[in-house]
């Protein structure tokens, strides 16, 4: 598949979406079932790498597209995420000028409250993968009261998480070593 | 003072690609900077291209380091926003890519992990929080209907497995129904 066609599936299924992975039943059909130029498993290994790098999830697409064509599948599958974004300028433009008006108030609090809603349903799962022990309970937990009283800065809390599961990780080998 | 592009690219660069958790939760580290700290935008321009970016499609949150490009700088500013904050970690995934089979089993590298996303969880809720705060000072007739739309749209989306746009999209028409009969 050349890198021109690859550009217009992903954009097909990014622009089709309105989030992160609600584009991968489109992307499979494409290039799983059809082309042929992608496999169930890197489909797989490309959501994992997006949820273990920074930035957000849709950022699977430049490794879908490395997967499929190197390099200039990679800028194919970044082309392809970003294109749709622009489309927020006429709307944010239009509703600029109307921003004090209380109806696009209102419309906008009513959706800042669903984001909220389905955000905080999402998060759900996301916790009880990301929780595997004690430590990890105590790392969110205590990062979630640090962050909502603003005590610490997002990136420190995530270097400690790292410190501390380090640790612990040497630590437990280091007892076993010793027991052994 | 708007900020200049320089300032521009250097914050959306540095929050954009350096946060865990994905978009939702860089979008509560932008909060963070361009509002309470360096205050380049308001409550309300915040608020307002949040709930865009949430209705164009792809990613929410290019779509939202874009309008907050445009609010400041317009064309070029939209156009740095969304370079800066795209570009370094789409290098970091397509190398990412290459090595991640040789390193996916590695121990040291899932203990590593672990510890930055259940950090990164927290973030998330922390941004559902940060949302639905702001309508919860108001009137307690106000505090009722943002409870109310609160539990639809976990009804709607939890239960009733609705799509986001669609919960959006009932909300969003609930809100204008609701400021009409208010008037």
């Amino acid at each position: 598949m050349n890198v021109f066609m690859l550009y217009l599936v992903l954009l097909k299924a990014s622009i089709t979406s309105f989030s992160g992975l609600a584009a991968i039943p489109i992307i499979r059909e494409a290039l799983v079932i059809q082309a042929h130029v992608l496999s169930d498993a890197q489909l797989n290994e490309a959501v994992v790498i997006s949820r273990s790098t920074p930035g957000p999830v849709a950022i699977y697409l430049v490794s879908i597209g490395y997967f499929v064509s190197g390099v200039g599948g990679a800028i194919a599958g970044w082309l392809a995420m970003i294109t749709p974004a622009l489309l927020v300028i006429p709307p944010i433009h239009f509703a600029g000028k109307k921003a004090e008006n209380p109806k696009v108030k209102e419309v906008i609090k009513s959706i800042m409250i669903a984001s909220a809603a389905m955000l905080f349903l999402d998060a759900i799962p996301l916790a009880q993968n990301a929780i595997v022990d004690v430590l990890t309970a105590c790392i969110a937990l205590g990062s979630f009261i640090l962050l909502i009283f603003d005590l610490i800065e997002v990136h420190w809390l995530m270097l400690a998480g790292v410190f501390l599961t380090l640790g612990q990780y040497y630590f437990l080998y280091s007892t076993a070593l010793a027991s052994s | 003072m708007p900020p200049s592009l320089r300032n521009i690219t250097y914050v959306f660069t540095k929050l954009g690609n350096l946060t865990f958790g994905g978009g939702n939760a860089t979008i509560a580290v932008l909060h963070q900077e361009i509002i309470v700290r360096l205050k380049w935008i308001s409550e309300d321009e915040f608020s307002l291209s949040f709930a865009i970016s949430r209705l164009t499609p792809g990613s929410n949150f290019f779509a939202f380091c874009v309008a907050v490009g445009w609010i400041l700088k317009r064309t070029f500013g939209a156009l740095l926003a969304l370079i800066a904050s795209s570009v370094p970690c789409s290098l970091v995934v397509m190398l990412v890519t290459m090595v991640f089979s040789l390193v996916q089993s590695n121990p040291v590298v899932q203990a590593a992990l672990h510890g930055a996303i259940a950090a990164a969880v927290s973030i998330t809720f922390k941004t559902a929080w940060i949302l639905v705060r702001p309508h919860l000072k108001y009137s307690k007739h106000s505090r009722y209907k943002t409870l109310f739309l609160f539990a639809l749209s976990m009804v709607l989306h939890g239960l009733l497995k609705f799509t986001p746009i669609e919960v959006i999209g009932i909300c969003a028409t609930l809100g204008l129904f609701y400021i009409e009969s208010v008037a």
